[in-house]
């Protein structure tokens, strides 16, 4: 009986300690799935970065801890694992790597390599401007057949223009992100990632966009992009705003 | 044969602390004596706590290191051409306990921090030498690793921050022609929480994905490793 009741007791603590745990942490990430979830939320720090006065060639030094994955030339692997960068707006790259940093956008494998110590909140900016300057690439990965007009039909009827552009060119002021170019495998992982919310900061018209796709469409699709010329021999760069 | 390595170098180390040890006290000895002998040499006199001469301090460093800072004792680093700024930052952080190594902690409270300079631009400036390895195998996996990483459990490549030829810099020190069996205590360290006092937590975070293997592996073709000409 007296055990009975002290187990009651510790039972009803348990929850009590969680919830008091869960108030002291400053900031609770909102991620995509939850009630209070806003997509492109200007966090303090991103808004903080886009401040900030960078600089490029600061950018290339701290880079080299990401050039171990993303390569020296920022064009990533060709099998997808990891996407190619080089020409990346900066506010795409700014709002990826604060979002990571925030617990909002979920990529374990990026984490240690962007959370504090390994960059400062300048060096983000830094790091988004070297990106964005770099033009030379290897080629990237493409589909294993040419699925280009079964997904560039997909790509105009969804509207996927509106936020990334006819030439898949993104935006700049929006931070929208470019996806000519960008290597097979990572548009459909990340495509996949978006749609199931695993992603953590997907945007909810882009899953509605893509929602009813088959694994296939998606293929295509991805197809069509990674086959598409790098949007800067094909339309005029928008100077980033700083 | 590893331990057997490990532990000579262990009993090699030992020795040349003590003898450290004791020429150390020898010199604190020489330095208590002038007021007896109005003879004792003007050097020891006239400069108290003085820097010793490099040759002096080659023979500390020297033992464990050699005095051309490529260590034949496979489970010491070798130093020769190392970033001097990098030598100058381990020395620090072996003085102030953010870096621990049983003879490297013993060896330092002997050395003043206004050495640590003059010492590191010496060791910098020697030629780093590279081994051979008759182990064509593992060598072939390290160099994968090395330039490509593993993509499955998201290993990044060595070079991205070491140099595609391991020169490494400031902030990421020198592979090329390193011993293997320091460089796997090094990665197995930094897996295990026993050494964390590297740039900005970024090895700690590689070492913790990497295995024994690949570990193994990686060590062993740095060793082979040749500075680009």
């Amino acid at each position: 009986m007296m055990k009975k009741s002290l187990f009651m007791v510790i039972a009803l603590l348990l929850p009590l300690q969680a919830a008091v745990v869960k108030a002291d942490d400053a900031y609770v990430p909102k991620v995509y799935g939850n009630k209070n979830y806003v997509w492109d939320e200007m966090t303090p720090e991103r808004v903080e970065v886009l401040k900030q006065t960078r600089d490029p060639v600061a950018g290339k030094d701290s880079f080299r801890g990401c050039q171990g994955c993303h390569k020296a030339d920022a064009a990533g692997v060709r099998e997808g694992v990891y996407p190619r960068l080089t020409g990346q707006h900066a506010s795409v790259i700014i709002k990826q790597i604060t979002e990571i940093r925030a617990g909002i956008r979920k990529n374990p494998k990026m984490l240690p390599f962007v959370e504090d110590p390994a960059i400062t909140t300048e060096e983000i900016g830094n790091i988004a401007a070297y990106l964005s300057t770099l033009t030379s690439y290897r080629e990237n990965g493409k589909g294993p057949e040419d699925m280009s007009e079964k997904g560039k039909k997909l790509f105009i009827a969804n509207k996927c223009s509106t936020c990334h552009g006819k030439n898949g060119e993104g935006s700049e002021e929006k931070a929208y992100p470019a996806v000519a170019s960008q290597h097979y495998g990572y548009l459909i992982r990340e495509m996949n990632l978006i749609r199931t919310g695993v992603r953590g900061n997907s945007n909810p018209d882009m899953v509605k966009a893509i929602s009813k796709f088959s694994q296939s469409d998606m293929d295509a699709v991805a197809d069509y992009l990674s086959r598409l010329p790098d949007y800067r021999t094909v339309v005029a760069p928008v100077a980033s705003s700083k | 044969m590893g331990i057997n390595n490990y532990f000579i170098g262990r009993c090699i180390g030992a020795l040349v602390a003590l003898i450290g040890i004791l020429f150390m006290s020898a010199a604190v000895y020489a330095e208590d004596a002038p007021a007896s002998g109005a003879a004792a040499s003007p050097e020891v006199a006239a400069t108290p706590g003085a820097i010793p001469p490099l040759e002096e301090r080659l023979l500390l460093c020297g033992g464990c290191h050699n005095p051309d800072g490529n260590s034949i004792i496979p489970e010491n680093p070798r130093l020769a051409g190392l970033d001097a700024k990098y030598i100058a930052r381990q020395l620090g952080d072996f003085k102030s306990g953010k870096r621990t190594n049983a003879t490297m902690s013993s060896i330092i409270p002997m050395v003043d921090e206004k050495e640590f300079k003059s010492l590191a631009g010496y060791f910098s400036k020697q030629t780093r030498l590279t081994s051979t390895s008759d182990k064509a195998e593992l060598v072939a996996k390290g160099k994968q690793i090395f330039e490509e990483g593993v993509l499955g459990t998201a290993v990044p490549a060595c070079m991205g921050c070491h140099g595609e030829d391991g020169s490494g810099s400031e902030a990421f020190p020198r592979l090329n022609g390193q011993n293997p069996p320091y460089v796997v205590n090094q990665l197995t360290n930094f897996k295990n929480g026993g050494r964390t006092n590297d740039n900005k937590g970024l090895m700690q975070a590689v070492a913790k994905r990497m295995n024994e293997q690949e570990i193994n592996a990686v060590a062993e073709y740095v060793s082979t490793l040749k500075e680009a000409e």
